[in-house]
C-alpha cells in the first residue's frame, strides 16, 4: 500500500460531509477533553500543596509530627540531642480564624535561627536593613507574611492582623514579607513561644523538622526513632503532607478521571458506529479497490488509518481543548471540582505531559482498534458480490454474541471479588468495563428478537419504517450500541448518587439530634469552649441539655491513612442514629469501647470486636472495638468514642462543638441571643440549627455531584451527536430510495415521520438495554466502587421517575436526531436521486 | 495468451458449469453469451481471480494463477487485469483522470510517467476534454468509456468486461464497444466479453457460448 493510493483513497474517506466528519472528531475530542482537564486540574492542585510542603520544610531530612492536639514539648530536647541531628527545628502548626473577616490563617510558630537552617526562607528579610530577627523577630506581637498571605489579606506592613484564639483575640503586627516563602503558600511566621503563648499551646509541639548529619541515614534513623516517640508521634520522610494529600484524595480524583474517560469510551463506541456505518456505504468502493488490486491486508489497513486519523485530530482537538479549559477553570475559581479537597487552593497551571499523552493515545488507539473490528470485516469482502449489489447494512456478527456476552458477564462478576489496589476499585472498574463490553455484545441478538416480535402495522408509513429496520439490522443494532453505553452510564449513575442522597438523608436525620449547634469557630484548630464556657452555656434558661464535643486527628504511622477521633456522649439513641451495629453500648469493662466507620475497618482491617490499641494524647490506650457505624463525612477512618472516657483519659475537658436540646424549640432565636450574650469574649462562636445544618449537608452533596451530572450531560450529548451523525449518514446513502418513495407519491413530511418512527424505536431499545445493563452496574457502584473508593455504606433506592423521564428524553432526542439529519438528504430533488449513481 | 482448463464451479450441490476449457490470443476479443444465471459472470469473476474455481487451471502468458493464495491473487490481479463492469464503479470523489490513474498510483508508477499515460488512455477512448470533471456529472456512455480508460491504462494482458453495456443505449453501445475493441487491438491484451446483445457478440471475434453447465462456441 504505498502513500500516493493512501492519499487519494483516505481523501475519499473524508469528502463525504464535512460536517459528520467534524462532529465524529467533535466526539472524541469532547472525552479527551474532559478526562485531560480532571486530570490537570488535580495535577496541578496536588503539585501545589507538594510545592508548599517543600517550600516550608526546606532542607530537612526527617519529619516528626503528632496528632491535632500536639505533643509534649519535652521530647524536642531527646531529638536534638540525638547525634545523627545536625538541627532539628521545632514548629508549631495551627489554623486561626480570622477575626475581622471569614476564613482562617495557617500560623507557622518556629524558632527563627534553628528553622533558617533548614529554609533560609524563613529569616530572608534579614538581608534587608529594617529586620533583625533578634529585636524584632522575637518580639510577639510581630508576624512576617508570606507574599500570598500578605495579597489574599490585603493589608500592608506595620498593620496589624486580629486573629481569634481560646486566650482572646490575637492582634498581630505585620513586621514584614518573607518573599523566598512565595512558593510555601499562605502562613504567617511567628515566634514559636509567641504561638505557644498567645494560641493556648503553651509546652505543645506539632511538629519537629530534623536534619541529619551528611552520612546519616535518614530511614535508619526514623526506625531508631520508632522506640523513643511517644504513642501517637511518628517520623515521616518531609514533605509527607503532600503524600498524605495525593493519598487522601486519590480515590476521588481516579473516579473522576474514571468517569471522563467513560464519556470517552462513549465517544469512541459513535466512533466506531460511525465509521462502521461509513465502511458499510463504501462497500461497493472497497470492493472495486480490491478488484483493481488492493490486497486484503491493504484495505485493512486503509481502514485504520482512516479511524487512526479521525483519533489523531480527536485527540490534538481534546487535548487542547482541556487544557484551555483547565486553564480557564483554574484562573476563575481555582483546582476544586465541587468535592472541597482542593478548596481555596491558589494552584499554577501543571499540566502533566504524560498523563494527558496517555489519555491522548488512548483516544487515538481506540479509535484505531474499533476500526480494527470494521477493517476486519471489510477484508474478508465477498468482493463479486459486493460489486454486484448496493446492500447498505452494517455487516454484524451472526452468531455467537451470547455466548461471549455470558462469559464477559460472568468474567465482571468475578472481578468484583478481586480486592482493592492500592485503596482503589481496580476490579470493580474492569467488571463495569467488561459489562458494558457484554450489553453492547447483546445489542445485537436483541435486536434480532425484537425485529422477530414486532407487531404487524396498519399505518402505511409505520409500516415502511419497520420494514426498513428489518432490512438493516446491523444498522439497527450499531446505533442501538452507541446509545446503550451511555445511556447505562448515566442510569448508573443516577442511580448510585440517588442511592447515596437518600441514604445520606436519612443519616442526617438520624446524627442530627439536636436543636441548634454551637461551633467554637467556622473554621481552625485555635478556639475551643472551655469547660467553665461549656457550664454558662448549660446554666442559660432555654435549654435542656448540652452535649459537648471534642475531636483529635491521631497519628498511627508513618504513611498509615489519618484516623479521626470523635468524643462526644454516646447513648443508645445516638448509637441508632449513626446506624451503628450493634447499637447498645457493651456492658462496663476495663477497656473503652470505640464504634468505627467502615473506613476505620477496612482500612485498619480492624474486626469489631477486636481489642487494639490507638494512641491518644501521648498514651497507647486499650480499646475494643464495640461496633461499626455509618460515617458519611469522612471518606477516611473515624473512631466514635464516649466524651467521658475521652476526658478521663486525656484531662482534656475542652470542647469544639456543643449539640443543645432545646426546652421549647421554638426559642431558638432567644436562646442563640442569649448563648452570645454569655458568651462575650467568643468572638468566632458559630451557632446554626439542625434543620440547617440538614440542608447545608444536602448542598455540599449536590455540589460534590454537580461535576459528575456535568460528565453525564457531555456523554449524554456525545451519544446523542453520534446517532444524529449514524442516522445523516444512512439518510444519505438512502437517497435514491427516498426518491423512489416520493415518485411514488408519499411526502416529504410523510418521509421525516417514517424516520423519526425508525429513529424513536432506536432509541427505545438502547435506552431499554442501558437501563438494564445500568441498573446492574449502579450495583457495582454502589457495593464495590464506593465502597472501596470511600469506604461508604449504603442502601440502593431507585430514582425511578427521574430513569423513565431519561428513557422518554432518549426516545424523542433520536427520533428528533433521525428525521432531523434526514434533512439535507431530502433536499435533492426526486429525479436526481434515483438516477444518481454516486 | 488466456488458457483455461477443465474448469469447474458449483453453488451448494448444483454444479453451475464444469469441463470448461478454452483459450483466448493477444489481440483477440471473444465474446461470451449464455442464459442469465447460466454463470458467465461466475466464469469471468474466477478469471479475475475473485472467485475460486472448484477444480481446473487458469494460465495468463504461461503463468498459472495462484488460487490459494489471496494476497498473491490481488497483487496479480493488480498487474495483469483490466476490468469494466456493467455498473462502471468510478469514485466519486475523484476526477475522471485520477480515476484513470489509480491502477498505476497501485502499481506504483511514478507520478511524472502517470500524467502522461492517463492522458493517452483518455485520448484513446475520446474522453480527455473531460479529464477534470467529477463522475457523477457524465452520462452512462462517457462513465463507461472512462472506465474502459482505466481497465486499459496500465497495460493489462487480461481485459475482462462484464456486460458493458448493459446500462447503455444502442449509439453509446455502439461506441463503447468501438472503443474496447480498438484497445484490445491497440494493447494486444486477451479480451473477453460478456454480454446478452447479438450486436455487441458481432463485434468480437468469436463468440462463446455458455449453456447447459457446458462451454461451446456459437
Ligand atoms: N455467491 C453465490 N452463492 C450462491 N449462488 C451464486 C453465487 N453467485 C452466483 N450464484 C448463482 O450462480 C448462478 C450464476 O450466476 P452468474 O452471476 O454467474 O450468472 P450470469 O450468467 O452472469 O447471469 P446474468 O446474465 O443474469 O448476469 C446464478 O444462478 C446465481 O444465482
Ligand atoms: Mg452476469
Amino acid at each position: 500500500m504505498n502513500a500516493s493510493v493512501l492519499r487519494l483513497v483516505l481523501r475519499g474517506s473524508f469528502a463525504g460531509n464535512k460536517a459528520r466528519l467534524a462532529l465524529t472528531v467533535l466526539c472524541i475530542a469532547l472525552g479527551v477533553a474532559l478526562a485531560g482537564a480532571v486530570h490537570t486540574l488535580h495535577a496541578s492542585a496536588l503539585a501545589e500543596i507538594e510545592r508548599a510542603a517543600r517550600a516550608l520544610s526546606g532542607k530537612a531530612d526527617v519529619e516528626i509530627r503528632g496528632p491535632r492536639s500536639g505533643f509534649d514539648e519535652a521530647l524536642y530536647p531527646l531529638i536534638a540531642k540525638r547525634e545523627e541531628v545536625l538541627v532539628a527545628s521545632p514548629v508549631v502548626d495551627l489554623e486561626a480564624p480570622l477575626a475581622n473577616s471569614p476564613g482562617t490563617l495557617r500560623v507557622l510558630g518556629v524558632d527563627p535561627f534553628r528553622a533558617a537552617r533548614l529554609q533560609a526562607g524563613y529569616v530572608a528579610g534579614s538581608s534587608s536593613a529594617n529586620f533583625t530577627w533578634s529585636t524584632e523577630g522575637l518580639d510577639a506581637s510581630n508576624a512576617w507574611l508570606t507574599p500570598a498571605a500578605l495579597a489574599r489579606l490585603g493589608a500592608q506592613p506595620g498593620q496589624t492582623i486580629a486573629l481569634r484564639s481560646d486566650a482572646g483575640d490575637v492582634h498581630l503586627r505585620i513586621a514584614g514579607v518573607l518573599p523566598s516563602l512565595d512558593a510555601g503558600g499562605d502562613a504567617a511566621v511567628v515566634d514559636i513561644a509567641a504561638a505557644q503563648e498567645r494560641f493556648g499551646r503553651v509546652g505543645r509541639l506539632s511538629r519537629i523538622d530534623v536534619r541529619l548529619r551528611p552520612g546519616v541515614d535518614a530511614a535508619a534513623f526514623r526506625t531508631a526513632l520508632a522506640s523513643v516517640l511517644p504513642p501517637g508521634v511518628v517520623a515521616s520522610a518531609p514533605a509527607s503532607i503532600a503524600t498524605r494529600a495525593e493519598s487522601i484524595t486519590r480515590a476521588y480524583r481516579v473516579n473522576l478521571t474514571a468517569l471522563a474517560l467513560m464519556a470517552l469510551l462513549t465517544g469512541l463506541f459513535l466512533v466506531y458506529s460511525t465509521l462502521a456505518l461509513q465502511a458499510a456505504r463504501r462497500r461497493q468502493e472497497h470492493a472495486l479497490l480490491r478488484a483493481l488490486g488492493v490486497t486484503g491486508r491493504g484495505l485493512s489497513f486503509l481502514i485504520v488509518m482512516e479511524g487512526a486519523l479521525v483519533g489523531v485530530a480527536g485527540a490534538i482537538v481534546g487535548t487542547l481543548l482541556g487544557l484551555a479549559a483547565s486553564r480557564a477553570i483554574l484562573r476563575r475559581s481555582g483546582t476544586d471540582l465541587g468535592a472541597g479537597y482542593f478548596r481555596g487552593l491558589d494552584a499554577t497551571f501543571a499540566p502533566d505531559p504524560w498523563a494527558l499523552g496517555a489519555i491522548a493515545l488512548l483516544g487515538v488507539a481506540a479509535a484505531a482498534a474499533g476500526c480494527g473490528v470494521i477493517a476486519r470485516a471489510a477484508s474478508r469482502l465477498d468482493v463479486a458480490a459486493a460489486l454486484r449489489d448496493r446492500a447498505l447494512d452494517v455487516p454484524q456478527q451472526r452468531s455467537g454474541g451470547v455466548i461471549a456476552a455470558a462469559c464477559l458477564a460472568a468474567l465482571g462478576a468475578v472481578l468484583l471479588l478481586v480486592p482493592p489496589v492500592t485503596g482503589l476499585p481496580v476490579g470493580g472498574y474492569l467488571a463495569i468495563t467488561c459489562w458494558l463490553a457484554a450489553s453492547v455484545l447483546l445489542v445485537a441478538p436483541a435486536c434480532r428478537g425484537a425485529l422477530q416480535h414486532l407487531a404487524r402495522v396498519r399505518d402505511p408509513v409505520a409500516a415502511l419504517a419497520v420494514a426498513q429496520v428489518r432490512h438493516l439490522p446491523g444498522h439497527l443494532s450499531a446505533s442501538v450500541a452507541g446509545i446503550v453505553v451511555s445511556a447505562s452510564l448515566c442510569v448508573a449513575m443516577a442511580v448510585m448518587v440517588h442511592s447515596f442522597r437518600v441514604s445520606l438523608d436519612a443519616w442526617l436525620q438520624g446524627v442530627i439530634g439536636a436543636d441548634l449547634y454551637a461551633r467554637a469557630a467556622e473554621e481552625g484548630d485555635t478556639v475551643r469552649f472551655s469547660l467553665e464556657q461549656q457550664g454558662r452555656v448549660a446554666a442559660l434558661p432555654g435549654i435542656a441539655r448540652v452535649d459537648a464535643r471534642q475531636y483529635d486527628r491521631l497519628a498511627i504511622a508513618e504513611g498509615a491513612a489519618p484516623l479521626t477521633l470523635v468524643a462526644r456522649p454516646l447513648d443508645a439513641t445516638i448509637l441508632r442514629g449513626f446506624q451503628a451495629e450493634p447499637a447498645e453500648p457493651p456492658p462496663a469493662t476495663s477497656e473503652v469501647p470505640v464504634w468505627a466507620n467502615d473506613a476505620a475497618l477496612d482500612l485498619q482491617a480492624w474486626r469489631i470486636g477486636d481489642r487494639v490499641t490507638i494512641p491518644v494524647a501521648g498514651r497507647s490506650i486499650a480499646v475494643v472495638i464495640a461496633g461499626r457505624y455509618r460515617d458519611y463525612s469522612r471518606t477516611w477512618g473515624a473512631l466514635l468514642m464516649d466524651l467521658a472516657a475521652y476526658r478521663r483519659i486525656t484531662g482534656d475537658s475542652s470542647a469544639s462543638d456543643l449539640a443543645i436540646h432545646l426546652r421549647d424549640r421554638s426559642q431558638a432565636t432567644a436562646v442563640s441571643a442569649a448563648m452570645r450574650a454569655a458568651l462575650p469574649e467568643m468572638g468566632s462562636l458559630a451557632l446554626e440549627d439542625g434543620t440547617s445544618i440538614h440542608r447545608r449537608s444536602l448542598e455540599i452533596f449536590d455540589r460534590t455531584f454537580a461535576v459528575t451530572y456535568a460528565l453525564e450531560a457531555v456523554a449524554i450529548a456525545i451519544a446523542l451527536g453520534g446517532i444524529t451523525s449514524s442516522f445523516a449518514a444512512l439518510a444519505w446513502s438512502r437517497r435514491r430510495e427516498f426518491g423512489l418513495l416520493r415518485h411514488l407519491g408519499l411526502t416529504r413530511r410523510e418521509i421525516l415521520r417514517m424516520l423519526a418512527l425508525e429513529g424513536a424505536a432506536t432509541g427505545l431499545l438502547g435506552a431499554l438495554i442501558g437501563l438494564a445493563s445500568g441498573a446492574a452496574i449502579s450495583l457495582v457502584l454502589v457495593h464495590v466502587v464506593n465502597r472501596q473508593s470511600f469506604h461508604w455504606g449504603m442502601e440502593v433506592h431507585w430514582p425511578l421517575a427521574a430513569l423513565a423521564a431519561l428513557v422518554l428524553a432518549l426516545v424523542a432526542a433520536c427520533a428528533a436526531g433521525a428525521s432531523w439529519s434526514a434533512r439535507a438528504a431530502l433536499r435533492d430533488d426526486a429525479v436526481r436521486a434515483v438516477r444518481d449513481d454516486a | 495468451m488466456l488458457e483455461v482448463r477443465d474448469l469447474a464451479k458449483s453453488f451448494g450441490a448444483a454444479p453451475l458449469f464444469e469441463a470448461v476449457a478454452f483459450g483466448v490470443a493477444p489481440g483477440e476479443l471473444v465474446a461470451l453469451v449464455g442464459e442469465s444465471g447460466s454463470g458467465k459472470s461466475t466464469l469471468l469473476n474466477i478469471l479475475a481471480g475473485l472467485e475460486r474455481p472448484d477444480a481446473g487451471s487458469v494460465h495468463l502468458a504461461g503463468q498459472a494463477l495462484p488460487f490459494g493464495n489471496d494476497e498473491a491473487l490481488a497483487l496479480w490481479r493488480r498487474a495483469h487485469v483490466g476490468f469494466v463492469f456493467q455498473a462502471f464503479h468510478l469514485l466519486p470523489y475523484l476526477t475522471v483522470s485520477e480515476n484513470v490513474a489509480l491502477p498505476l498510483v497501485l502499481n506504483g508508477v511514478p507520478s511524472g510517467e502517470r500524467a502522461g499515460r492517463v492522458l493517452a488512455a483518455l485520448q484513446s477512448v475520446g474522453m480527455a476534454r473531460h479529464a477534470g470533471r467529477k463522475p457523477g456529472t457524465l452520462s452512462g456512455g462517457e462513465a463507461q468509456r472512462v472506465a474502459i480508460a482505466r481497465s486499459v491504462v496500465h497495460g493489462p494482458r487480461l481485459l475482462l468486461a462484464d456486460e458493458p453495456t448493459g446500462n447503455l443505449d444502442e449509439a453509446n453501445a455502439a461506441q463503447v464497444l468501438d472503443t474496447l475493441r480498438s484497445e484490445v487491438k491497440r494493447s494486444g491484451a486477451a479480451g473477453l466479453l460478456v454480454t446478452h446483445s447479438p450486436v455487441a457478440a458481432a463485434a468480437a471475434d468469436r463468440v462463446l457460448r455458455l449453456s447447459g453447465r457446458h462451454l461451446a462456441a456459437a
